[in-house]
């Protein structure tokens, strides 16, 4: 921006100006400033060709370098493809090899290591970074999602509340309002994720990741047209978004309407294969009756478990979760799900321990998993849901029972497969 | 390959860490409260030069192309102008204006935000139509004035885009004009899109200081006002548009004493003013009984001069300056008083003597930042106006008669560094970027940023109505 133009101008005092001493530090500082106000006009694959080119052109400077690495973290956003996390890695690593203190470098590594799920590792560094920058928001947000993930919830809110007096903007309102959602407060969570989209940014990724979330929360408590309007906007924001085609067709399952969910669901799926896409259609399919569709979904699950396990993968809750709804291979289900528990702690891990304990027959220790999960008090039906069937099988059906019409109160198509399955469980409580 | 394979091959390469976590955005930029300029000038309005016009712009950059959506004023930020006008002007504010925005989605049968004939501002086919508040408020009498209507009781509207000759016809006379609002108490508001009035070979700059000739250094026509000749340079921000807020009050409204002071000597002589942008921020863990709770406004911007130390600050304190008040501003004295700007460009590149520091000449202007403006200098009209204000012998501009619209601040300031306004120091050249005026001339009324481009003309290749290139 010109401001940033012009005050480069007028130079007064930066870290490089104090060090510098040489010409060529400043000159290269002033292309800087050029370059960061032209890329923000870029597509992301516009900004990491640039960078390359930077990076390729001055090797030495590592501000070029943090911005490549940056532009690949982004691309991992949005595309769900690591390989870019890991090249963004290894340019940061050698930035850091170089000067282990260089602070830009820092900040993105906490970035690197929350997508490679190293929370711990996370929680530790941005503790310190949060001792030697206080002010800056970035680590605030970074140690709040590490400790989030922990199931460190008191932490969380603290490191949460820095970041939102620091800086209110949608990286740290969509944080606040996640939070509240966790917390039991939906209505709080849908004005605070509206803020966040309100306050806007130049990346359209992180507007539609917004919406997409405001979907996420509309729909968990049934309301189903805002939540179509919310992932609606998003694709408007950022077309073809693969979480907002999934939202959109988790919406039209919801309504009945499963040829149009099926269109959604292998769009967002040719963009982005996750596990999660092949579960959803497999349902889809074997609701319309495609049994042979329904089939190669299924096989494209265990294929990824399969590529999971000679990546040396062992946690994923994701499958964890699809492999225990259908009955697939149960005691998979709890593996995965009990090395998730290892890498963290939070609400929802435990509820896929606890749903993969159910389906083994671990009965009290699905009993004690699940009261971990519904420990926030968090107006989520699935966990409502997997509690209610839990409490069930435990013979307490009274809780059962309250459970299961909490979780489908809050929606009563909260998900394709298991809303029909709560209903009826609920019935046979009743009877 | 064929498909199958690929989405298998994706699939696995997409599949380590694939259990997801909640991702929320970390890297951002932040657009909407992103302020870009600030000017505070006596109006040269025939009839309305006993007023003072502040202006604020946000969002720079704007492609007047950009449908659908084009570009809005945030609904979650608090736009202020911060004016002070006591106590040896300190940084505290003793008057704050503030402008709250909020969008209405109308029903919309179509996928764009502006559709049909819009030749005035009620058109129907604004369906993105933002109105906006005004709360004045006087820190020392604690009264407080909010206006959401014109003085004819008419919601204060957004000026639409422009988009071209088809849809927005005769964009200024239905649209720009009918955009600016009198409150009942005299007071004049305009917001919305306008051409971005800043000028500057950005591009030249940036290229390691490549000038192009006869820049940096400019003589004889090269350095006369507007149209004068110096070809080669390229505005870089020709062609573009930006979100403006504009305000329109009587000078007498804005000082301590509430007159017009006419000695320059007068402790009511002068004021300063800087705008701020605000979000509120929020409790992260829900209390008891209260759904909601949307705490205090935060500061996340400020500007007050043009040529502020922002974008210098190094990253772990670039938030902390931006929170910070220009009141404290002593702490970034040691930065401004020992410009590196002159002690290693001006003189270590090109080799120009400097002054020494402590440079008193700008920690005058720059500390606390806020620009100042002294009301006893009667405002110049544009035909009279010096782009170099001061320096060339026009005191109603930069650094001393606030900030006008036209005034060239990269060539002011780039002479004030190389020390102009020291007393007795003689050597400071007349340095430039080369680009002398604006790409479209300014109005000759409020709010006298000229109209936006229009989408319909904008082009990558010639810029808006060809002149998005190359200007004097």
């Amino acid at each position: 921006m010109k401001n940033q133009f012009l005050a480069f101008l007028f130079c007064v005092g930066t870290a490089a100006a104090q060090t510098a001493g040489s010409d060529d530090r400043l000159l290269a500082a002033f292309q800087d400033r050029a370059l960061s106000d032209q890329a923000q006009h870029m597509k992301t694959d516009e900004r990491i060709k640039l960078y390359e080119a930077m990076v390729q052109g001055q090797p030495g400077r590592p501000h070029y370098r943090n911005l490549l690495a940056s532009a690949y973290i982004q691309k991992v956003r949005e595309t769900t493809d690591f390989s870019y996390l890991d090249r963004a890695n290894s340019v940061l690593d050698g930035v850091l090899n170089e000067d282990s203190n260089e602070y830009e470098a820092l900040r993105l590594k906490l970035e690197v290591e929350l997508e490679k799920h190293n929370f711990k590792k996370v929680a530790e560094l941005a503790t310190r970074m949060t001792k030697n920058a206080p002010n800056d928001p970035w680590n605030w947000g970074a140690l709040g999602d590490a400790q989030l993930e922990l199931g460190h919830y008191d932490a969380a809110a603290d490191a949460y509340q820095r970041m939102v007096v620091l800086r209110p903007d949608l990286a740290s309102y969509n944080r606040a309002a996640w939070f509240r959602f966790l917390a039991g407060d939906q209505p709080g969570a849908i004005a605070i994720m509206k803020q966040a989209i309100s306050a806007g940014s130049s990346s359209s990724e992180n507007v539609a990741w917004c919406l997409v979330e405001l979907g996420k929360l509309h729909f968990k408590a049934g309301q189903v047209e805002d939540a179509s309007k919310a992932y609606q906007s998003a694709l408007r924001v950022f077309p073809n978004y693969h979480p907002a085609l999934a939202g959109l067709g988790m919406v039209e399952a919801s309504m009945g309407e499963y040829q149009a969910a099926i269109v959604h669901y292998k769009r967002a799926q040719a963009s982005t294969p996750l596990p999660d896409y092949a579960a959803v259609l497999y349902d889809l399919y074997t609701t319309t009756g495609d049994a042979p569709a329904a089939m190669k979904q299924k096989q494209m699950v265990e294929m990824m478990d399969k590529a999971g396990q000679a990546a040396k993968e062992k946690a994923n809750r994701n499958l964890a979760l699809i492999f225990a709804d259908h009955d697939w291979n149960v005691k998979h289900a709890l593996e995965l799900a009990a090395a998730e528990l290892e890498v963290r702690g939070d609400i929802y891990t435990y509820d896929a321990l606890a749903w993969a304990q159910l389906k083994n027959g671990q009965l009290a220790e699905a009993e004690r998993s699940s009261a971990r999960a519904l420990s926030m008090n968090t107006p989520e039906p699935m966990l409502l849901f997997h509690a209610g069937m839990i409490a069930a099988a435990n013979g307490k059906k009274a809780e059962a029972a309250k459970l299961l019409r909490r979780a489908l109160e809050l929606n009563p198509k909260f998900d394709l497969h298991q809303a029909p399955i709560a209903q009826s469980k609920l019935k046979e409580l009743a009877s | 390959m064929n498909r199958k394979t690929l989405v298998m091959g994706l699939a696995m390469a997409g599949l380590s860490f694939a259990a997801s976590h909640r991702n929320g955005p970390l890297l951002l930029e932040d657009q909407t409260a992103n302020l870009n300029d600030l000017y505070v000038f006596r109006s040269w309005e025939p009839g309305r030069t006993d007023r003072v016009v502040m202006s604020m712009s946000v969002q720079g950059f704007q492609n007047p192309d950009n449908g659908p959506s084009y570009y809005k004023f945030s609904d979650s930020v608090n736009y202020r102008f911060n004016v002070n006008n006591s106590r040896g002007l300190d940084g505290v504010a003793d008057m704050q204006i503030d402008i709250v925005f909020k969008t209405e989605l109308r029903p919309n049968p179509t996928f764009v935000s502006y559709f049909g004939k819009i030749d005035n501002i009620d058109s129907p086919g604004i369906f993105l139509y933002q109105t906006f508040a005004v709360v004045v408020r006087n820190q020392k009498t604690g009264v407080t004035t909010y206006f959401n209507a014109d003085k004819n009781g008419h919601a204060l509207s957004v000026a639409p885009p422009n988009l071209g000759p088809n849809t927005t016809p005769n964009y200024e006379t239905n649209l720009g004009a009918k955009s600016v609002f009198e409150l009942s108490n005299g007071w004049r508001i305009f917001a919305g899109p306008r051409d971005d009035a800043f000028y500057f070979d950005s591009g030249a700059t940036f290229d390691t200081l490549n000038f192009r000739a006869p820049a940096p250094v400019l003589s004889g026509a090269a350095d006369q006002g507007q149209g004068a000749a110096a070809p080669a340079a390229v505005d870089g921000f020709a062609g573009y548009n930006i979100s403006l807020i504009a305000i329109e009050a009587p000078i007498t409204e804005l000082t301590a004493s509430g007159s017009a002071p006419t000695d320059p000597k007068d402790p009511n002589a002068k004021i300063g003013v800087w705008a701020t942008t605000n979000r509120q921020y929020v409790t992260v863990r829900p209390s008891p009984g209260e759904p909601m709770n949307f705490g205090e406004w935060s500061q996340v911007d400020r500007v007050g001069n043009p040529l502020t130390v922002e974008a210098l600050i190094p990253l772990p304190m670039k938030d902390y300056w931006n929170r910070s008040e220009p009141a404290n501003d002593k702490q970034f004295a040691q930065f401004i008083g020992d410009p590196f700007f002159a002690s290693g460009v001006l003189n270590g590149v090109f080799k120009l003597p400097v002054p020494p520091a402590p440079r008193n000449d700008l920690l005058g202007v720059f500390v606390p930042d806020i620009t100042r403006i002294d009301l006893t200098i009667p405002p110049v009209t544009s035909a009279k106006q010096s782009r170099l204000g001061p320096l060339g012998g026009d005191n109603a501009g930069w650094p001393f008669g606030g900030r006008r619209p036209g005034d060239d601040v990269v060539d002011i300031g780039f002479r004030a560094l190389a020390g102009v306004l020291v007393p007795g120091f003689q050597n400071a050249p007349p340095l430039g970027d080369g680009v002398n005026s604006n790409d479209v001339p300014l109005l000759d009324r409020f709010p006298f940023h000229a109209a936006p481009h229009a989408g319909y003309s904008h082009s990558q290749i010639d810029g808006t109505n060809g002149r998005g290139k190359a200007t004097n």
